[in-house]
């Protein structure tokens, strides 16, 4: 099969027939540009779906009380339905397997003022897993902790943007400011990848707020995460049964749909990974189908070759060649061409797509287009596969060939 | 070495069918130098393409080197071939790409010999038929008796138990065709045993026996003037 005498005849014939040798190894080459540019557009689309999401953890579930719609065990519609932290003990008790991390939060606008800056900005007592839950960012300094929970101590974490607007030349780590008439400590300034409306918020530990607000307990929210080996159907069905028991614990009327409000990204990432996955067959046919028409033109050509080589193999057989000798000669040509020209489409897909992705900004629906080494693995055994299939009927048509009848031919 | 018995062709034409070879009996012995002549229609050229395992006979025996033929697959003859036959051909058929030494050495290829081997062999033969000093050239470059010059060395460089040759002659002007003759003689008095097929008188003179065929029998059988003056 490594045979010099084999490639040298192989390139001469690839030499001999130049235009030919290239309009079929274009179309191939142009099969599998295709089917790579589709994949890593799908690719693209999905990662922009997903970054979509990423501001926050992709496997949360936040959970919000609202006003009941239903009278239920003795109560009237239009209750108020509020969570404390002894809810939040209650999921933790009693969900350790399917909680990774969880934490309150506590909700409230503030003024904030430091030397003659003020600003506006929204305020959230949280519990160390907000961190995590929300992949909010350290720039400096450090995140709340759990000290600062217990000791219910006056510190906050800022935004970048509430740096800017409140410190623009200074260090904010360590330095005061003032916060609806209490005075807070800045330990640490974060940014987020969500959107600019995320750097606005100061985080402090919910336990000193919850003091500050007349020493309640409520909590505003409870955000918590799934465990992360779980699937999507597996995630779905942790959140129908939480919201269930939390119905019950509340005497929330099991049909109500507006007392408790259960948001599960799982189920938005369900439809979108349904959605891309589709369009990945959709694609993957598609370029098949495209290549398949690079295939029948290698075919097409290789038998017209075969014709024209007629005689050489009534030779080539006179002379002792053996069918499987004739075969293998046909059949490399073909496999050699589709590789070749193969890889080379791919190449080029994959240098335009690398092209794409630093050119193209990130948005929405598209973000980082890439191929991965699955796909380029794939596609390289479609092309030797695709080379065989091409070359077999010529290889075997030219292994057929009366030796009598070949030298005749003139 | 070639052993014919009752040997009937014949070849499909519509529904009908052309009967060209009626029954040949013919015995061929080592270190022969033998010429078929017959014009054309006659069947020398079936009997080749028989005799050379490219075309099967449809009744009747034959005995290569005291082998029946019978039943024999591409790949079979193929070996065949390879082992006991060489071939030379009016038209030369050599590949047109490749070049003197490379034609020479195709047969060695598919005997499965090294490729140093194979081009050192091949050179000795090119130099045995006077053109060493032609190996790299294409067959385009040469003239047609050196071409038919290659095409022998080709045939011969497997060292075959029978030379082959159709017509061998049949596209060369008369001072090549005594060149080759001359050659194909030098052939035969090294104890080859070659084959020749021809319509030309001359050329069948300097055999040692004619063999004359006519509609598909032989009709004659006889040696030749040469061979008797030996």
């Amino acid at each position: 099969m490594f045979d010099r005498d084999i490639w040298a005849e192989i390139f001469h014939s690839i030499k001999k027939n130049k235009l030919r040798t290239f309009l079929t190894g274009f179309s191939v080459a142009w099969g599998i540009f295709i089917l790579v540019l589709l994949l890593a557009s799908v690719n693209g689309m999905k990662n922009g779906f997903t970054s979509q999401f990423n501001d926050d953890a992709t496997n949360s579930i936040f959970i919000s009380p609202a006003v009941t719609t239903k009278p239920y065990a003795g109560f009237e519609a239009g209750r108020k339905i509020k969570f404390t932290n002894e809810d939040l003990k209650y999921i933790q008790g009693n969900f350790t397997e399917e909680v990774e991390y969880i934490t309150p939060r506590f909700r409230k606008g503030v003024t904030a003022k430091y030397k003659k800056e003020t600003g506006t900005y929204s305020v959230r007592g949280v519990a160390t897993d907000h961190q995590y839950i929300e992949k909010t960012i350290i720039d400096n300094g450090r995140y709340i902790n759990e000290n600062d929970v217990v000791k219910k101590l006056k510190v906050a974490v800022i935004g970048n943007m509430i740096k800017a607007d409140l410190f623009p030349n200074e260090n904010p780590i360590g330095k005061t400011f003032i916060m609806n008439n209490s005075t807070y400590q800045i330990v640490g300034v974060f940014s987020d990848k969500g959107n600019e409306r995320e750097e606005r918020i100061i985080y402090v530990p919910v336990s000193t707020m919850q003091r500050l607000y007349k020493n309640t307990d409520q909590v505003s929210q409870i955000i918590l995460t799934y465990n992360p080996k779980y699937s999507y159907a597996e995630a779905i069905n942790f959140s129908d049964v939480l919201e269930i028991v939390l119905k019950r614990k509340h005497k929330v009327a099991p049909d109500d749909q507006g007392a408790i409000y259960l948001n599960n990204n799982a189920e938005g990432f369900s439809d979108v990974s349904n959605f891309t996955t589709m369009l990945t067959f959709i694609s993957i046919g598609v370029g098949l189908l495209i290549l398949l028409a690079g295939i029948v033109g290698i075919g097409n050509i290789l038998v017209f070759i075969i014709k024209e080589r007629t005689k050489e193999i009534g030779i080539r057989k006179a002379l002792g060649a053996k069918p499987s000798q004739i075969i293998n000669l046909v059949l490399l040509e073909s496999i050699f061409i589709t590789t070749i020209s193969g890889a080379g489409g791919m190449l080029f897909a994959m240098g335009l797509v690398s092209l794409i992705a630093k050119v193209l900004p990130k948005s929405p629906a598209f973000a980082d287009p890439s191929v991965n080494i699955t796909t380029v693995i794939i596609a390289g055994i479609i092309l030797v596969v695709s080379g065989v299939v091409a070359g077999l009927i010529p290889a075997i048509r030219a292994a057929n060939v009366k030796p009598i009848v070949a030298l005749r031919s003139d | 070495m070639i052993k014919i018995e009752k040997l009937h062709k014949s070849y499909p034409i519509g529904k009908d069918k052309l009967h060209v070879l009626k029954g040949i009996d013919l015995h061929i012995k080592e270190g022969e130098f033998v010429s078929i002549m017959g014009s054309s229609g006659s069947g020398k050229s079936t009997l080749l393409n028989i005799v050379g395992l490219l075309d099967i006979h449809d009744e009747g025996n034959y005995f290569l080197n005291g082998q029946l033929i019978k039943d024999l697959n591409e790949k079979k003859a193929a070996i065949l071939r390879n082992k006991f036959l060489g071939f030379v051909f009016q038209s030369f058929n050599l590949i047109s790409y490749k070049t003197a030494l490379e034609n020479v050495a195709l047969p060695l290829y598919y005997k499965g010999i090294n490729r140093k081997e194979r081009l050192k062999v091949a050179l000795d033969y090119l130099d045995k038929v006077g053109l060493k000093d032609w190996a790299n050239h294409l067959p385009n470059e040469l003239s047609g008796g050196q071409k038919q010059r290659v095409a022998i060395a080709r045939a011969l460089v497997t060292k075959p138990k029978v030379v082959l040759a159709d017509e061998p002659t049949g596209a060369l002007d008369s001072t090549t065709t005594d060149s080759v003759m001359d050659l194909l003689k030098d052939i035969n008095d090294e104890g080859m045993t070659v084959f020749v097929i021809t319509h030309e008188e001359e050329v069948a003179e300097q055999t040692k026996r004619i063999v004359r065929l006519k509609d598909g029998v032989i009709i004659s059988d006889e040696l030749t003037k040469t061979a008797k003056a030996v």
